[in-house]
C-alpha cells in the first residue's frame, strides 16, 4: 500500500511539475512587457506621470509608505485598495485602448491633501 | 487584472504537486480584492490625538488634544466636497483655552484637469511641511514642532478661493487668494498666530495671497516653497496699514526607515512701529510685535524596527531655534526670551501604520538669563482612520 501511494505521489509531482512549466509557459506570454512601480505616499504618486505603449498591457506594481491608498484610472473600472506599509503590494494589468491621457488618483481619503494625489498615464 | 501571489509552508511531495497543479490557474482566478467602491460618494474619516504633557515646575496635565472628523462627498468625478471638523481640547466653552471647535477645511474642489483645478471654501493656507501634512502617524513629537506653531501658526486655514494642479513629474503648485490676518491679534510671544480670522465674518477688504511650488517627482523627496503676503492692518485704515509676508522653504526624505526634513520660515511685519503704539494707547499694555521673526529647524528618524509583526519603532532628534523677535522696530529692543532653541528628542512606535504611540523630551532655552523656558515630559496616542 505504501509503495503504491508513493508511486501516486510521484506521478502527481511529475504531472505538477508539467503542469507548472506549461502554467509558467502561458504566463510568460501573458506577461506584460511593460512595468511601471509607484510608491505611494500622503499625498503622492511617485512616479505621477509616466509613458506606456497603447494597445499593449502594462503591469503596475504599487506600495504604500504609510497608510492604505486607493489607486482608481478614471473612466476605466480599475480601483483598487493599496496596502498599508509593510502590507504587501498590490498589482493591476492595464492595457489603454488607444492612446491618450489617462488620469488616476487616490480613490480612498487618507488626509487632509488627499485632493492632490492625482497623476497620469500616458499612453503613445 | 490583478494577481496576488502567496508563499506556504510545502510538507509533501503530494502536497507540493497539487500546489503546483493548482499555481496556474489561481494566477488567473485569484478574485480581487474588494476595491474601495466606487459608487459610494460620501466618504467618512478622521485622526484622533490624546496628549500626557508634564512640563518643569507643574503638575501633570492629560489632554484630548484633537478629535477632527473629515467627510468628503463626490458630486462628480470633477465635483467634490472636502471638510475638517476638529474638536480642541475635549469641549466648547467659548474661550481658545478651554477648547475650539475649528471648521478648518470645507471646500469645493472642481477638478478640470490634471494640470488645472479650482477650489473655494475653507482651505488650508499651503505654507510649511505641518499645516497640509499634520495627521498624527506622520510626523515625529507629540506636539508639533515649536517653528510650525509660532513662526508659522498651524493649523493655519481661512476662507477663499484658489488654483491648483501637477505639471510633468511631480510639479506642484496652489495659488489661493484668502482672507487676510488681523494684526491686531499679533503679539510678542506667538507672533502672528492670534491674527488667523479662521473665516469666522472675515474681513476681505485686501484678500491676502499665498502660494505654493514644490516637486515631489523623485520617490521619498518633497522639496517645497511657499509665501503668504496680505495686508493686515483692516482696523487701522486709513490711519496705516501692517503689510504682512511670510516666506518658507522646506525639504523632507524618507527612504526605508530613515526619514529627514528640515524647514526655514520668515515673517515680516511692516509699519511694527504704528501697530504697538496704536495697540498700547487702545489697551494700556505694548504688544511689542516685531517687525521680523524667524525659524528653523532639522529632524531626522530613523525606525529600528520596521516591518515586525508588531509594528514598527522608531526614533528621533529634532533641533530648533524660533525667535518671535528677530528684528524689533526703530525703538524697541528685543525681548530675549524669545529667542529660543529647541531640542527634542524621542521615539514612536506604530503598532498598525495608522496607530502612534509617541513618547519626546523637550528641552527648551531661551537667550534670557531672567526668564527660564520649561522643559517638558510628552506622551501621546495619535491614531488616524
Amino acid at each position: 500500500m505504501t509503495h503504491i501511494l508513493t508511486r501516486f505521489n510521484a506521478f502527481v509531482a511529475v504531472a505538477g511539475l508539467i503542469a507548472a512549466c506549461g502554467g509558467a509557459a502561458i504566463a510568460a506570454r501573458q506577461q506584460p512587457a511593460q512595468t511601471v512601480e509607484i510608491s505611494v505616499e500622503r499625498f503622492s504618486f511617485t512616479p505621477s506621470e509616466f509613458k506606456v505603449k497603447a494597445g499593449q498591457p502594462v503591469e503596475i506594481r504599487l506600495r504604500s509608505d504609510d497608510t492604505d491608498h486607493g489607486f482608481r484610472i478614471l473612466g476605466t473600472d480599475i480601483n483598487v485598495t493599496v496596502p498599508k506599509r509593510g502590507k504587501g503590494a498590490v498589482t493591476v494589468v492595464f492595457e489603454p485602448p488607444k492612446p491618450g491621457r489617462y488620469v488616476f488618483e487616490c480613490s480612498k481619503l487618507c488626509g487632509a491633501g488627499h485632493s492632490f494625489m492625482r497623476g497620469a498615464l500616458i499612453a503613445e | 487584472m490583478l494577481h496576488t501571489i502567496a508563499t506556504a509552508p510545502i510538507r509533501n511531495t503530494a502536497i507540493l504537486a497539487l500546489a503546483l497543479l493548482a499555481a496556474a490557474p489561481v494566477r488567473a482566478q485569484t478574485p480581487d480584492p474588494a476595491p474601495p467602491s466606487a459608487e459610494r460618494t460620501t466618504g467618512i474619516s478622521g485622526y484622533m490625538d490624546f496628549h500626557f504633557n508634564k512640563h518643569e515646575f507643574e503638575d501633570g496635565r492629560l489632554d484630548f488634544h484633537r478629535f477632527v472628523l473629515l467627510i468628503t462627498h463626490n458630486f462628480s468625478d470633477r465635483i467634490r466636497f472636502v471638510s475638517e471638523l476638529e474638536l480642541e481640547h475635549g469641549f466648547v466653552e467659548g474661550l481658545e483655552e478651554a477648547g475650539e471647535l475649528e471648521l478648518e477645511q470645507a471646500y469645493v474642489d472642481f477638478l478640470l484637469s490634471r494640470r488645472f483645478n479650482v477650489r473655494a471654501g475653507m482651505m488650508l493656507v499651503p505654507v510649511g511641511i505641518i499645516n497640509e501634512r499634520h495627521e498624527p502617524p506622520v510626523y515625529y513629537g507629540v506636539e508639533r514642532p515649536f517653528v510650525d506653531t509660532v513662526i508659522i501658526p498651524t493649523t493655519w486655514f481661512e476662507a477663499g478661493v484658489g488654483v491648483h494642479g501637477e505639471v510633468g513629474r511631480g510639479w506642484r503648485y496652489r495659488a489661493f487668494v484668502m482672507s487676510p490676518l488681523n494684526a491686531r491679534k499679533f503679539n510678542a510671544e506667538e507672533g502672528i498666530r492670534g491674527g488667523r480670522q479662521k473665516g469666522s465674518d472675515t474681513n476681505i477688504g485686501r484678500p491676502a495671497v499665498t502660494g505654493r511650488l514644490e516637486y515631489v517627482g523623485v520617490r521619498g523627496l518633497t522639496v517645497g516653497a511657499s509665501f503668504w503676503t496680505g495686508r493686515s492692518g483692516f482696523e487701522f485704515r486709513p490711519r496705516f496699514d501692517v503689510p504682512v509676508t511670510v516666506g518658507e522653504a522646506d525639504v523632507r526624505y524618507s527612504r526605508d526607515r530613515l526619514e529627514l526634513r528640515a524647514q526655514f520660515a520668515h515673517v515680516a511685519v511692516s509699519n511694527a512701529g504704528e501697530l504697538n503704539d496704536a495697540l498700547s494707547r487702545a489697551v494700556g499694555v505694548d504688544p511689542n510685535v516685531a517687525s521680523a521673526m524667524r525659524g528653523a529647524y532639522a529632524e531626522a528618524g530613523y525606525r529600528v524596527l520596521s516591518g515586525t509583526r508588531a509594528g514598527d519603532v522608531g526614533i528621533f532628534t529634532r533641533y530648533e531655534n524660533f525667535d518671535t523677535q528677530f528684528r524689533m522696530p526703530s525703538g524697541y529692543l528685543p525681548l530675549e526670551e524669545f529667542n529660543r532653541d529647541a531640542f527634542v528628542f524621542g521615539g514612536t512606535y506604530w503598532p498598525d501604520p495608522d496607530i502612534a504611540i509617541k513618547v519626546d523630551y523637550s528641552i527648551i532655552r531661551s537667550q534670557s538669563s531672567v526668564v527660564v523656558s520649561p522643559n517638558s515630559f510628552n506622551v501621546g496616542l495619535g491614531w488616524w482612520f
